[in-house]
């Protein structure tokens, strides 16, 4: 992998060798992807760039845009400091036209900031922390969905889906709240515990932990004292998985498990088995293995994303990279350019109903320039595979819900 | 009240885990007076030693410790002949290389398998057993039984063998040990060796608990560097005792009081035992008299 | 002084040139700013080297602050996260909160640090070498936890955002070369105060203190005192370091402030690899180190994962190999060897 990995930087330094002598800057579009690309979050900062080169590779093929074609130069970031250096380094050095990104909510942060500098578009299309739209930087549109998103649509969840599979009315539901204790799991803890009271759901209790953490007991011996109905958590891989084999060990067993934002990848599969995991819901990314109906293109993207990397996409986040690419292009032939501000106009302007894209977005933008119509989904692990069975317009035909309450 | 007993039980499970990674470290600590900071990425090969094992030998983890551990031994020997033997003498320097191999090996594993996070099954690891109310996994009591075992055997090793004595005539006073015939350097390295081939033991004993990442030594280092100093330098006992009372404070604290907290709150206590006991609690008195300066 | 003991002075005054010390410190110091000032002229029109620059500017200055305690007063530590930290939020918090200017914030924010630190190392400086970086690693351990809980305080995990609102008085500059200038002003201010430490009571005291602390103490040196002071100072020099680099990246969370990678540890290896216990080596090491990260990681970041730290891990560890003192250990060699050579011409 190694070799192969050396083989693919060495095509590429050839690639660009000769590439410098046939295409010139004004000739392509550049886009500059932020990213971490190396550090902990690598896999995932890789993954949205394989979204991202798909959506160009689609649109090049056929003539990419105002005449001319699209080309992604990517910008190593794990961390703020590193997200100024990468904007400046393909600004100045690579001629970027506009920015794309981004996997880290405070690398987002910073890297659109000096954009804005530039005078260069940040298009973010994963980013979730609420403060990147509500800053009002000039520069900055989020096409993808937002912190407030995942509370929404977990809690939607639980009220309009689970009650009535446990029988229960939302005022007799009982929740623990878990999360991870940085900015990600608490601020959508948050938003998730302000919108369960008022829905008269109870929250037993909230309990915060470090993703890294060596044991997770604690958490859950606290929240199985509250015996609660439905147990929500917010988080990452590693303490997804350490949970929900801690909770197998434990003996915990809540009529319902609801994960946020990660749990829905071979990686958790593997970690517990399919036997454990089947009833578990995972509020994440759509899918490409949803209706046609709900996300046109869905199927395409998936025989791309095949065809182009010899596997299934690793996580869900793929999917909805690409649909932010593809919308940010069809943007820019709308714009006529990539002037920032031609851009935030045509933007404005746009508006299409959800179920257009196939990560089943739709585009409006609010005054914040944040997206309206890009909402996650709900799968639930049944037999080893993710289905999308929330909301009900994406669930795939024929699927109903198992193991719920869980046995 | 049986919540208590269910704490306690977590607190000596978890306290096994940090004790069995941090013994190896000790053993290098104490006797080579190296701070190995890439100590955790060698825990970290030996995860991914046993995850290699099953896919392509198709190892249970359990049966992967005779691969894993020897590789390691290896590992440590290279590593101490090519790294740190040449830089002897040069205390910050060594430092400086560890925390070079701790960027080295992270980032070899996180090109090689792009970060995906891996799990290593194993048929026994799953199993609970309950005692009465509280529920043990076999993992964690393999962990339990494995650093017992090999702080026990470890000691013997120092005691009774004749390369467990030259270890120790070595840490005591390098000259004499010299004068008396020990190749100083050979025991070094083999020490050294030890000391890696317990942190791969460590690492295929926690594969089938946790999701591998290419950073995950990084989650272990600071608890083990913190035992092993909470217990006293190069002090076997003290390892494993330090190990026990850092996990039982985590599992009480992160119950009791706070998740959240849990680490801050064993930090404070060892800072604290460490201001009272400075040579921590069975460390000899003085021996935290290791500044930087090489004793020959 | 007698006869003889006075020509000899006046020989030697002579043979060097007559100059006396302090001005040739003097001299050496104007010198070393001008030439740290070359590469700020020649790439003031790249933006990414000149953010290179800044970085290496930053981090240059608190490689020297951290020297203070470590190299010269041989304290170990890797806590001193906790004082950029300090430096950061005091600043930040000053400036989003009550509008006061963040040249103004200095002041406050280096003397928090300094308490700060001689508070929470003073229990810990009877431990020696490892035990006693082991100790500044928990600092900074149970700093991470706190200041992720402290919402009220910190903003938690939010951590603080700093608009942009460009001034001078701000200490935000629209123009990037601003912020390069600050930073080596930084560097130089903590270059000078090491130049200056170092030639003071305190500075020989530290030194005594480094090489045998029983016979410094013997010989009537307050050990405690003197190494409360160092800490102080070296705090105090971190904190401002923070304080700057607040107004520079204008989003400060703890996992930024906290990371011992590229904070807490990072300052100590550049020390180390350009020579700890030096003045310059710090220097040295921070612009060896620096750009030659940001350099890989542009060049090779979007490439294989990991690729351009494996290459920064494999010459930081040749760097360890060849260079066993540091740069300023070659450099040392290198002139003795000139030394003899011309002597025996």
């Amino acid at each position: 992998m190694l070799a192969k990995g050396l083989k693919h930087l060495c095509t590429a330094a050839v690639l660009a060798a000769a590439m410098t002598g046939v295409a010139h800057a004004q000739n392509v579009i550049k886009i500059g992807a932020i990213n971490p690309y190396s550090g902990p979050l690598a896999l995932y900062g890789d993954e949205l760039a394989r979204g991202y080169q798909l959506a160009v590779d689609e649109r090049n093929a056929s003539g990419g845009v105002l005449g001319r074609k699209i080309e992604i130069v990517r910008g190593d970031a794990g961390n703020p400091q590193q997200g100024i250096a990468a904007v400046d380094q393909l600004v100045t050095r690579d001629k970027v036209d506009a920015f794309i990104g981004t996997y880290i909510s405070a690398v987002s942060n910073a890297a659109s900031d000096t954009a804005q500098r530039y005078n260069k578009l940040y298009w973010d299309t994963n980013a979730v922390a609420a403060e990147l739209t509500e800053r009002g930087l000039p520069n900055f549109i989020r096409v993808g969905p937002n912190a407030q998103n995942f509370a929404d649509m977990s809690v939607r969840a639980v009220v309009e889906m689970i009650a009535p599979a446990l029988k229960k009315q939302p005022k007799d539901l009982v929740v623990w709240l878990e999360h991870e204790d940085s900015i990600y799991g608490k601020s959508i803890a948050d938003i998730q515990k302000k919108l369960l009271e008022q829905k008269g759901v109870k929250v037993a209790g909230e309990g915060s932990h470090n993703f890294k953490a060596a044991d997770l007991t604690d958490a859950i011996l606290r929240a199985k004292r509250t015996n609660p109905d439905v147990w929500l958590q917010t988080g990452y891989v590693p303490d997804d998985n350490l949970l929900l084999k801690t909770a197998r060990e434990q003996g915990f067993k809540p009529p319902v498990i609801e994960l946020v934002g990660t749990g829905d990848t071979q990686e958790t599969l593997d970690a517990v088995g399919g036997d454990y995991l089947e009833g578990v819901f995972v509020v994440s990314y759509p899918r490409p293995d949803i209706s046609e109906k709900y996300g046109p293109g869905a199927a395409a993207f998936l025989a791309a994303y095949r065809k182009a990397y010899n596997r299934d996409p690793i996580a869900p986040q793929s999917l909805t990279a690409y649909t932010g690419m593809k919308i940010l292009l069809e943007v820019i032939d709308a714009a006529g350019s990539t002037d920032v501000a031609k851009v935030r106009a045509a933007a404005a302007k746009m508006d299409k109903p959800l179920h257009s894209y196939p990560s089943g977005f739709g585009v409006k933008f609010d005054d914040k320039f944040q997206n309206t119509r890009a909402p996650f989904t709900v799968i639930q692990w049944q037999g080893g595979k993710q289905v999308t069975v929330f909301p009900d317009e994406a669930r795939a035909s024929g699927a109903s819900l198992k193991n719920t309450p869980r046995k | 009240m049986d919540a208590l007993l269910h704490v306690l039980v977590i607190g000596v499970l978890l306290g096994g885990i940090y004790g069995l990674v941090a013994l190896g470290l000790n053993l290098i600590f104490g006797v080579i007076r190296i701070v190995n900071f890439a100590h955790g990425e060698l825990v970290m090969l030996g995860m991914y030693g046993a995850y290699l094992a099953y896919s392509l030998l198709g190892l249970d983890a359990y049966v992967s410790i005779l691969v894993v551990v020897p590789a390691l031994f290896v590992v440590g020997l290279v590593v101490y002949r090519l790294v740190l033997q040449p830089l002897h003498g040069e205390s910050s320097m060594q430092i400086f290389a560890t925390f070079a191999l701790v960027i080295i090996f992270q980032n070899v594993v996180l090109a090689v398998t792009r970060g995906e996070g891996y799990s290593v099954p194993s048929r026994i690891a799953g199993h609970t057993l309950e005692l009465g109310d509280v529920r043990v996994t076999v993992s964690r009591l393999a962990i339990l039984a494995a650093v017992t075992l090999a702080a026990v055997g470890l000691h013997l090793f120092l005691q009774r063998t004749m390369v467990g004595k030259s270890i120790r005539a070595v840490t005591q006073d390098r000259q004499a040990a010299r004068l008396m015939g020990i190749n100083v350097e050979r025991t070094f390295m083999i020490t050294f060796g030890v000391g890696s081939a317990l942190a791969g033991l460590a690492g295929v004993l926690l594969a089938p608990i946790y999701t591998l990442s290419p950073g995950i030594g990084g989650n272990f280092i600071l608890a083990a560097f913190a035992v092993v100093v909470l217990g006293g330098l190069g002090s076997v006992a003290g390892a494993y005792a330090g190990g026990m009372i850092v996990g039982i404070v985590e599992a009480f604290a992160g119950y009791y009081i706070d998740p959240e907290l849990k680490q801050a709150i064993w930090f404070l206590i060892f800072l604290a035992v460490l201001i009272v006991r400075p040579s921590g609690l069975f460390g000899q008195p003085g021996a935290e008299e290791i500044g930087f300066r090489e004793q020959e | 002084m007698d006869a003889t003991s006075a020509a000899y002075v006046e020989t030697r005054a002579a043979r060097a040139g007559g100059i006396p010390r302090v001005q040739r410190a003097a001299a050496l110091y104007l010198g070393g700013l001008i030439l740290a000032f070359v590469p700020l002229a020649v790439l003031s029109n790249d933006a990414f080297w000149l953010t290179v620059l800044t970085y290496t500017y930053l981090f240059a200055g608190l490689a020297v602050a951290w020297n203070i305690l470590a190299g010269f007063g041989g304290q170990f530590s890797l806590g001193h996260g906790v004082f950029f930290a300090i430096g950061a939020y005091v600043t930040a918090t000053l400036f989003v909160d009550h509008g006061l200017s963040p040249w103004v914030s200095l002041v406050p924010s280096a003397l928090a640090s300094a308490i700060v630190g001689a508070l929470i190392f003073l229990p810990t400086f009877r431990l020696k070498g490892s035990f006693f970086a082991i100790a500044t690693l928990a600092f900074n351990e149970v700093a991470l936890v706190l200041a992720n809980y402290a919402e009220s305080l910190t903003g938690g995990p939010r951590g603080i955002q700093v608009p942009f609102r460009a001034g001078f008085a701000n200490m935000i500059f629209a123009d990037s070369r601003g912020y390069a200038i600050l930073m080596l002003g930084f560097m130089a201010l903590a270059v000078g105060v090491s130049v200056v430490l170092m030639r003071t009571r305190l500075g020989y005291y530290l030194l005594a203190v480094r090489e045998n602390e029983d016979a410094a103490r013997a010989a009537g040196i307050s050990v405690v005192q003197v190494k409360l002071r160092a800490t102080a100072l070296s705090a105090a020099l971190t904190a401002v370091g923070g304080a700057l680099f607040a107004m520079y990246v204008r989003t400060i969370d703890p996992p930024t402030l906290f990371s011992l990678p590229d904070v807490g540890v990072k300052f100590a290896l550049l020390a180390l690899i350009g020579g700890m216990g030096t003045i310059v080596g710090p220097v040295l090491g921070a612009f060896l180190i620096v750009p030659l990260e940001s350099y890989l990681r542009a060049l090779l970041g979007g490439s294989l994962p990991g690729l351009h730290l494996i290459i920064l891990g494999v010459v930081m560890l040749l760097a360890a190999l060849f260079m066993r003192r540091g740069i300023t250990g070659v450099i040392d060699a290198a002139l003795v060897r000139w030394r003899h050579r011309r002597r025996h011409v």
